[in-house]
């Protein structure tokens, strides 16, 4: 009986022809003189032989080629939604920034543009030991009216 | 180079074509894996999609050292598995076969091809998936035992031992269902 287990654990193994050569002649022999065992073989062959025969499924050629296209097209989309949401927030926060540093500077440079040349420098008047107003050092780094 | 390692370099070289020959060339035997599996005829096409979603966007850290097709299956069985454990059901469904499956009252009563069929849709549903799916791999596919060991990650003793319990599993259940008979 404890071969008759023995064998019955090698069963399936031998019906997958996975077996060596001296196991599968032990197998055998032990077959042909165990009506028990062989009753076994042949209902795992059986069973063996309907999982093999089970109708098989076909879908047609571009059918899950097209579902994976409008997947992967779907994905994308949702990635691209998501990139330009994230952008959205950035935008709203971070571009008024660098808008307004560019109208400062257009505006700084259109007025400096219109001062003529000062004479005399600001190091000039600081240097000379003269009391400097307010008035005096504006016109000095803006530039003199006259 | 072979048919397969062919498509991956066109693929990995920006031509999608390359993706869709693998997907033509496997979606059937992908399809027959999971409905094995699952025994959802919907639902195993949407895992097939995930499946080959899931290739699409490994494809480029797939590390050639085993064939496509194994690193393939081993996906399939993660999909199936994943899907299954998900629904809180790791052994499978047969609910969906209920109405299809009409348990003979009377053992002598012969089956026709399509009783049968139905019968062993149900039975197989009832095979914990653990045990089920190296014997779908081995009877199904035709794998052998090697390749299974190289898909589920165990020794050749494990898949020995996984596809004969699978069919006493699927045994017992047969004879249950059919009241007596293989």
């Amino acid at each position: 009986m404890r071969e008759c287990a023995d064998i019955e654990r090698r069963l399936s193994r031998y019906l997958d022809k996975e077996m060596n050569d001296a196991d599968r002649a032990m197998v055998e022999a032990h077959l042909a003189g165990c009506p028990l065992c062989k009753k076994e073989m042949s209902e795992l062959a059986r069973l063996k032989g309907l999982v093999m025969e089970t109708e098989r499924k076909t879908l047609p050629r571009d059918y899950l080629v097209c579902r994976i296209r409008e997947s992967i097209a779907d994905e994308r989309r949702a990635i691209g939604r998501l990139s330009l949401a994230g952008m959205g927030i950035f935008a709203r926060r971070l571009i008024p920034v660098p808008v307004a540093v560019i109208i400062v500077s257009v505006v700084f440079m259109i007025f400096t543009s219109m001062q003529p040349v000062t004479k005399s420098s600001l190091e000039d008047y600081i240097f000379s030991g003269r009391a400097a107003t307010t008035e005096t050092a504006l016109e000095l780094i803006l530039g003199s009216q006259n | 180079m072979n048919e397969d390692s062919l498509y991956i370099e066109e693929f990995l070289n920006g031509d999608e074509k390359g993706f869709e020959m693998l997907v033509r060339k496997y979606q059937d035997r992908i399809l027959n894996i999971i409905y094995s599996l699952i025994g959802k005829d919907r639902e195993s096409e949407d895992i097939a999609q995930e499946v080959f979603l899931k290739v699409y966007h490994g494809l480029r850290y797939f590390r050639r050292h085993s064939r496509f097709s194994t690193w393939l299956y081993r996906i399939v069985a993660n999909t199936a598995y994943g899907f299954l454990r998900k629904r809180g059901n790791v052994v499978g469904d047969e609910s969906a076969l209920e109405n299809s499956v009409t348990t003979r009252k009377d053992p002598r009563e012969s089956l026709s091809m399509k009783e049968r069929e139905a019968m062993l849709q149900k039975a197989l549903a009832r095979v914990p998936i653990k045990f089920k799916t190296a014997m779908v791999f081995k009877d199904i596919e035709g794998l052998s035992y090697i390749e299974i060991s190289r898909i589920l990650r165990c020794s050749i003793g494990t898949v020995e031992s996984k596809i004969y319990r699978a069919r006493q599993f699927l045994k017992d259940e047969m004879l249950e269902l059919g009241g007596g008979s293989v």
